[in-house]
């Protein structure tokens, strides 16, 4: 009972608490509604624009986990044939961490004349800034398998095609989602700023056009919405990471 | 008693040779390793012969190159010159064939597996059905004494039951040779007692050859009926020693007066070479 008052009861209050005195500073005029707006015109906002901003919201959505899902499988396949070929690793990976230098945002005007205003390049950004994590995570993960398991699988004249189904992919597991919880949460932000740079549509795109229009209750309420999908999809590559490592537990 | 062969004229031998089968065989075996500039002699012209069905143990300092012998036999290291051979097949020969099975000091365990599946490991990288490794997974886990920790996970076992664990999964390959690596090294002396005994009645079981790597002396005369002494800097043999203990040993073996005097002869033939 006490664990419960600690854990939950005192955060709940607190939370309670900042969203009461927010409300508070906004009625009272200290600050102006063109700068900052209290919560409940916030949830008012969410609810009246509520058709517009999940139309939006979705297409954002759609663009971040395309990003996400293509980004993750490309640098997965990549680290694995890093390990595959050590070759082709030693002369490729400086090149790809140097890419990763690279302000993608910054080319984005580059990337519209190549795909267009659609969503290809909002894509294409949260893809290449899911493709690192996952490169480097990976590889880390495929190269954590120490020299005794390597010579016991060289004792079996194991191949390498066994050597990393058995061994170092279940072995990278959790290294995998490490870089996929890292990326669930970028490639909502990548998405999101892609939008804001240039597009019709979207919650980047929205925040933008609310904000031009001194709707600041409306902009509030979509970054609220941005949050939280960020957190859903956060939350959803979290719990795959537990079913993920509990099966692997057989 | 200062070279291989003169060790090797023992009654095992003519035995085996009158059977036509030659044990693990090693001939003017050097492995030379580089370190920058530096050459290092890991082994210098090595000849040994361990009759089939020898329990041999292989004694030194570190960095003796006994770890190296053994892995030339594995046919993970390559010797620079010489040749090894177990039953008149080529190291690579004998691990494409699995005649051997490696028991390494930890007992590298993957611990997502359970510890039937890795007990079962080598089976199924062989390609064996899923029903046929499960089920010889567990007699050889039963050998070893650890029925009904099938379904366990590694990091549920303690030490000695894990590295039991190890010698289950080398059994599952009906090895004909079992080379172990300091395989009781990481273990109290209370359960490395009772698991010298325990290797001893499955060597019985199974016949399998043993060829063990080993810092303790103790260890090395229990356990064998021939001792290697090797010298560190170059690796070579300095002594086989052959232990006249009998086939079958118990814990009061070690109260024999000959297993003292086999530790004291294994003692000074150590330090006269330090």
């Amino acid at each position: 009972m006490a664990q419960l008052m600690h854990r939950v009861v005192l955060p709940v209050t607190f939370g309670l608490a900042v969203l009461v005195v927010w409300q508070g500073v906004i009625e009272a005029g200290m600050v102006s509604k063109l700068v900052l707006t209290g919560p409940v015109q916030i949830v008012t906002a969410l609810i009246t624009e509520a058709p517009t901003l999940l139309s939006n919201g979705l297409i954002t959505l759609t663009e971040a986990v395309s990003g996400f899902v293509l980004g993750s499988l490309a640098g997965l396949a990549t680290a694995a044939l890093f390990i595959r070929f050590g070759a082709l690793q030693r002369a490729v990976f400086p090149l790809t961490i140097l890419m990763e230098a690279v302000p993608v945002v910054a080319i984005l005007p580059v990337l519209m004349l190549w795909m267009g205003n659609g969503m290809a390049p909002k894509i294409f950004i949260a893809a290449f800034l899911s493709f690192f994590p996952m490169l480097v995570n990976a590889y880390r993960g495929f190269s954590n398998v120490d020299a005794d398991v390597q010579e016991l699988m060289l004792s079996y004249s194991a191949s390498p095609e066994q050597l990393f189904w058995k061994v170092r992919l279940p072995a990278a597991l959790p290294f995998m989602f490490t870089a996929l919880k890292l990326s669930a949460c970028s490639s909502i932000v990548s998405a999101l700023v892609a939008e804001w740079l240039a597009s019709d549509q979207g919650l980047g795109y929205l925040i933008i056009s609310y904000g031009q229009g001194y709707r600041v209750a409306d902009v509030w309420a979509a970054a609220t919405l941005a949050c939280l999908l960020a957190l859903a999809f956060y939350g959803i590559t979290a719990a795959g990471e537990k079913w993920a490592l509990s099966r692997r537990t057989r | 008693m200062t070279s291989a062969s003169a060790a090797s004229l023992t009654r095992a031998d003519t035995a085996s040779e009158a059977t036509g089968a030659a044990g693990l065989v090693a001939q003017g075996v050097s492995v030379t390793f580089r370190r920058g500039t530096q050459v290092i002699d890991a082994l210098k012209d090595v000849s040994l012969n361990i009759p089939r069905g020898t329990r041999a143990a292989l004694i030194g300092a570190s960095g003796c190159g006994k770890s190296t012998l053994l892995r030339v036999f594995a046919d993970i290291v390559q010797p620079t010159s010489g040749t090894a051979s177990h039953y008149g097949l080529t190291p690579a020969e004998a691990r494409a064939n699995r005649v051997y099975a490696l028991v390494q000091q930890g007992s590298t365990m993957l611990p997502w597996r359970t510890v039937i599946d890795n007990v079962a490991l080598g089976l199924e990288i062989a390609g064996t059905s899923k029903p046929e490794r499960l089920e010889r997974a567990a007699e050889s886990l039963a050998l070893v004494g650890l029925k009904g920790f099938e379904k366990s996970l590694p990091a549920e076992l303690s030490g000695g039951m894990r590295q039991r664990a190890a010698i289950a999964r080398a059994l599952t390959l009906r090895p004909r040779f079992l080379l172990m690596d300091e395989p009781f090294g990481a273990l109290d002396e209370i359960t490395r007692d009772r698991l010298h005994f325990e290797l001893l009645r499955i060597l019985e079981e199974t016949g399998a050859t043993l060829f063990l790597v080993t810092h303790s002396i103790a260890e090395a005369v229990i356990l064998s009926d021939k001792v290697v002494v090797m010298t560190p800097r170059p690796g070579r043999i300095s002594q086989v020693i052959d232990v006249d203990l009998g086939q079958h040993r118990t814990p009061a073996t070690r109260e024999d007066p000959r297993f003292g005097h086999y530790e004291l002869m294994l003692r000074r033939a150590l330090h006269h070479d330090a």
